[in-house]
């Protein structure tokens, strides 16, 4: 199992709150390294997010939802 | 690069005779064919004078007194290397190579011309001399740029000769391409034909400074001018401009003084014009062929003969011009798209 | 083509799903990677991967020799791409909103569309031109004009107009490969961004593999036998939404999306109007002069019997797109006058 962490757009706040904005992948549906699976925004900045292995996709954060950058949004599971 | 504007001379330069002779030879081609084309744009326009009648319809803009610029420029160029040019494009155009019978088959708006006679006389396209002119004042300078930009990614030290007029040195498109082709270190040469006019207007109340060429440095780029509509001072300043261009250096920007013999267009009456009593005397084809007579470079009957190949070669080209089918209308509507 | 609006559980075999504008990069991608003539050219196309994501992602993979960010001099670049594809490359170019395009119209209409007929054939000018269009959000009178009637009203360029992620792949890479000028010109609300409004209809599958969408076809993406809706670009996505709120109360839509405005895809339109004999244009560009009196035209220069109603346009009224959104958004072709225009249409 593999953690999608929001990722560190703004590097001047570390904590900065932050929206998915996006999952292009459904919950449940396999993906592959490098797979663009997500979209993430924090102010006016977005940025892709993509499977950090292969598997299987769990969203943990919703579209729309609120997270800190560092968290856990998402998660491969390699089964 | 300068901050002031060198000046070329006649005289300064010291030519082998077959280079001088080449250059007269040039200079007198083109003079015999605008003496041609003007002679055959006048022949069928009356009574009095309507543009759009005649075998040569429309407007004409003719290059005489604008040899030396030609003849200069061209002599540093092979057919590889690119020149977009202006509504005012004979001269360039054969100086650079352009196959005169099809030149001027598309001037007569012949099936055969350049363009199949969709183009005439300021929309010259001649791939294979990369030669073309466009009659939007200045517009021909940006893809002179794309054509260096092509030249150069290839690694060839192939070179884009942009032409236009002094007028034209007050348009967007002329501070856009000198800005970008010096950022981008692009092999080419601006030259600007400075003829005194834009149609009716002097350069003193289109211009704000007394030269191009020292609007060149502005840019960060070598600029020059050229006095007199001197053959031999344009040869030496292109010379310079043309082999730094090859070696990568960049582009630069060479101004001649050159004469505006006729008029803007043929039927301009030229009543705004206050020296054009004096502008015969300052033709600078007899006084080229003077120099050379004196410097036993042109032999005593010389001159003529050059004379008359130019004018065979003119007429033949004339008259395979008016023996050619004209376009057929059913076929207007071709070539819109590739 | 429909665009889902959901992820579905299973995507197809070789597709991943996107936004528009990830599908125009990598439409620009997978011609760059076949041929190394093509380069894309503009101001922050770079680094900030294009104001609107055309170019996200490609300055990694192909480096800043081939993405190249312009000075802010539209004239000398439009035209310097011109002189690259008179040489044998296949540059992109491009305006960054269609509202620019005035301070470079001549290179573009006085000199990429016509170089090809005034040299009789002889010289092609194999180039791309994109330019982002549209309005929805506030961006006022100079940032929010589509412009397409312009341009296709000039002769000697294509324009393509993509509504959707598969179509932007596609008929990127058939602009590309067209040995003309081709203007791709893509609604800033269709491309997906996150900093605009959610569109999920700007989300679809794109296959893998390189393929083409023909330029020159429409695409009849929801058929019906009522009225036909004719349009184009973001209007497409409230076109759909339209007719999928009728058909609950069983009327019949048939929803057209041009794709391409030059060519014109007339034979589309005849065929979709002889089957409802209802005509609704749907237009975000100016009404008079443009794209909607062409469609209509298209019908009545044939056959105006085919029309059981006069044909009705929702269209911005001739009139700049105002700041406010009150205004804006009464000036835009938004679902309620489209909905209206269709009701109407079917009632007379």
């Amino acid at each position: 199992m593999t953690d999608i962490v929001f990722p560190a757009l703004s590097t001047q706040r570390p904590d900065a709150e932050g929206v998915v904005t996006r999952w292009f992948v459904a919950d449940g549906e396999r993906v592959t390294t490098g797979q663009l699976v997500g979209e993430v925004q924090v102010d006016k900045v977005d940025a892709e997010v993509d499977a950090p292995a292969d598997g299987v996709l769990r969203q943990v954060v919703a579209v729309d939802g609120v997270a800190r950058q560092g968290e856990v949004i998402g998660r491969v599971d390699v089964a | 690069m300068t901050t002031t504007t060198p000046t070329v001379p006649i005289g300064t330069t010291s030519l082998e005779p077959d280079v001088r002779r080449g250059l007269y030879r040039t200079m007198v081609l083109i003079r015999t064919y605008e003496e041609a084309i003007r002679r055959e744009y006048y022949a069928d326009k009356g009574p009095g004078f309507d543009i759009g009648k005649g075998l040569v319809p429309g407007e004409m803009h003719l290059s005489a007194g604008q040899e030396p610029v030609a003849a200069g420029i061209c002599a540093h160029l092979t057919a590889d290397d690119a020149v977009t040019a202006t509504h005012r494009p004979h001269h360039l155009a054969i100086a650079h190579g352009v196959d005169l019978d099809a030149m001027t088959a598309e001037i007569f708006g012949r099936e055969t011309g350049l363009g199949h006679g969709r183009g005439g006389h300021m929309h010259l396209f001649d791939p294979a001399t990369h030669f073309s002119c466009s009659g939007i004042i200045a517009e021909g300078y940006p893809p002179a740029l794309g054509q260096a930009f092509a030249f150069a990614r290839r690694g060839s030290d192939r070179v884009a000769v942009a032409v236009t007029g002094e007028g034209a040195a007050n348009q967007g498109a002329f501070h856009e391409s000198l800005n970008l082709a010096a950022l981008w270190h692009l092999p080419v040469v601006f030259v600007v034909e400075d003829n005194d006019w834009g149609i009716s207007v002097p350069r003193s109340a289109s211009t704000s400074v007394p030269s191009n060429a020292a609007r060149a440095a502005a840019y960060g780029i070598p600029g020059v001018r050229v006095e007199d509509n001197a053959v031999e001072g344009v040869w030496a300043a292109a010379q310079t401009a043309v082999a730094r261009a090859r070696a990568g250096e960049g582009p630069s920007l060479v101004e001649v003084h050159t004469l505006r013999l006729w008029g803007h267009f043929e039927g301009d009456a030229q009543g705004y014009r206050p020296d054009l009593e004096g502008v015969a005397g300052r033709d600078p084809l007899p006084t080229y062929r003077a120099a050379l007579e004196a410097d036993g470079v042109l032999g005593p009957t010389e001159a003529e003969t050059i004379a008359r190949a130019a004018s065979d070669r003119v007429e033949a080209a004339i008259a395979a011009a008016k023996a050619a089918p004209l376009p057929d209308p059913a076929h207007a509507t071709d070539y819109v798209f590739a | 083509m429909t665009t889902t609006q959901e992820p579905v559980a299973e995507q197809a075999h070789g597709t991943h799903r996107m936004t528009t504008a990830k599908a125009v990069a990598e439409g620009i991608a997978t011609e760059m990677r076949r041929d190394p003539s093509v380069v894309y050219l503009g101001e922050d196309v770079g680094a900030y991967g294009g104001i609107f994501g055309a170019t996200g992602g490609l300055l990694d993979e192909f480096g800043p020799s081939r993405i190249i960010d312009t000075p802010i001099s539209e004239t000398a670049f439009i035209g310097l791409g011109i002189g690259a594809a008179v040489e044998g490359m296949r540059p992109i170019v491009e305006v960054m909103f269609t509202d620019f395009m005035g301070v470079c119209l001549d290179q573009i209409y006085n000199h990429m569309a016509k170089i090809h007929y005034e040299s009789g054939g002889n010289v092609s000018v194999p180039m791309v031109v994109t330019m982002a269009a549209g309005g929805g959000y506030s961006d006022a009178e100079q940032h929010s004009q589509c412009l397409w009637g312009t341009l296709a009203h000039l002769p000697g360029m294509k324009v393509v107009v993509p509504s959707n992620p598969y179509d932007a792949k596609g008929l990127m890479i058939s602009a590309i490969r067209d040995d003309g000028p081709v203007v791709y010109v893509f609604h800033k609300g269709v491309m997906g961004l996150a900093w605009m409004a959610r569109n999920d209809r700007a989300v679809g599958d794109v296959p893998d593999e390189a393929y083409t969408v023909p330029i020159g076809k429409a695409a009849v993406c929801r058929e019906g036998k009522d009225v036909t809706l004719v349009t184009i670009s973001r209007s497409v996505h409230h076109a759909l939404d339209v007719a999928e709120r009728l058909a609950d109360e069983d009327v019949s839509v048939e929803v057209i999306d041009l794709r391409s405005l030059v060519p014109l895809d007339r034979p589309a339109i005849l065929a979709s109007v002889a089957k409802t004999g209802r005509l609704v244009v749907v237009d975000e560009d100016y009404q008079s002069f443009g794209m909607s009196g062409e469609v209509v035209a298209t019908v009545t220069d044939v056959d105006p019997h085919l029309l059981h109603a006069p044909a009705l346009r929702v269209a911005n009224p001739d009139t700049p797109v105002a700041y406010a959104r009150t205004l804006e958004q009464a000036i835009l072709p938004m679902p309620d006058r489209i909905e209206a225009a269709v009701r109407r249409v079917l009632a007379t």
